[in-house]
């Protein structure tokens, strides 16, 4: 397992102890926006990126489903694979809330993920990001906030 | 899912067994459960118990897989206050919670019967 990278350090403890604990594969810590936040199992910016930007739309659709299916949202999905596993649920820190997509074999399992995201969950709400947010909705600028981000992941490209 | 409903109720008023679930082997989710008082929702003890005992059941099988001795029969957690017994049927695994003065004999048969289908 690697370390996680980190573009806001006070993330980097819970989501050092999430990986651990849930023994997931890879996951990313990310803004409804999709500007990531954290990585920790990717070693290519690409990758995140794909991933940042499938989740923020994954995120969007799932909530209006569950709107239109049940009259609230849904905050969780899981996908089981035949060999990997998806993850994808919201967490909270202060008044931010972020998105969490992490990827599992069969050396856990769903029940395992959720017992240690929601130990998480609650770490990260008594945590507060170093960095407000400017305002509460996305900048309409999401390739340049998602590149800032990866840039903070992996540095800016050319030098990756 | 009645078959699943009466093997928790028969294992659940044996003495000593304080829970007993039928939970998801490979996800480690509860299928069907004993109730306790006040506990609901993601704080429900029962989740966690559930999920880590599919969880070490999974691991047990290995280990005895790796030493060459089969599938487990049937796998006790000796705690302070109590007992965690697992026994895997299949798809699923039958976990219960016990007390420490429990008749483990009693439960253990009555669990390696419900998972071959005789309660």
């Amino acid at each position: 397992m690697t370390d996680p990278t980190v573009a806001e350090a006070w993330v980097a403890a819970p989501l050092r102890r999430l990986m651990e604990d849930a023994r997931l594969i890879s996951g990313v810590l990310l803004y409804p926006s999709g500007r990531a936040v954290g990585q920790f199992g990717f070693s290519n910016a690409a990758d995140v990126m794909s991933i940042c930007a499938l989740t923020s739309a994954i995120n969007a659709s799932s909530r209006e489903l569950g709107r239109q299916l049940d009259g609230k949202p849904f905050y969780e999905t899981h996908h089981a694979g035949a060999d990997r596993q998806v993850f994808m649920a919201r967490c909270a820190a202060g008044a931010q809330e972020f998105l969490f997509v992490g990827v599992f074999d069969r050396e856990s399992s769903v029940g395992v993920v959720e017992i240690y995201f929601a130990e998480f969950q609650k770490t990260l709400e008594n945590l507060k990001p170093q960095t407000e947010v400017k305002g509460k909705g996305p900048s309409g600028d999401f390739e340049g906030e998602l590149n800032r981000s990866l840039d903070a992941l992996f540095g800016p490209i050319g030098k990756r | 899912m009645r078959v699943l409903t009466e093997v928790v109720a028969t294992l659940s008023h044996l003495p000593g067994v304080v829970v007993a679930m039928v939970v998801g082997a490979n996800d480690g989710l509860i299928v069907e459960t004993t109730g306790i008082k006040g506990a609901d929702g993601a704080q429900d003890p029962r989740k966690h118990t559930a999920a880590l005992a599919a969880y070490l059941y999974a691991k047990a099988t290995r280990a005895a897989d790796a030493a060459r001795l089969g599938t487990p029969a049937f796998m006790r957690l000796e705690a302070e206050q109590g007992h965690i017994c697992v026994v895997g049927a299949g798809e699923v695994v039958l976990v219960t919670i016990v007390t420490p003065d429990a008749n483990l004999g009693r439960v253990r048969l009555d669990m390696m019967n419900a998972a071959r289908g005789n309660l």
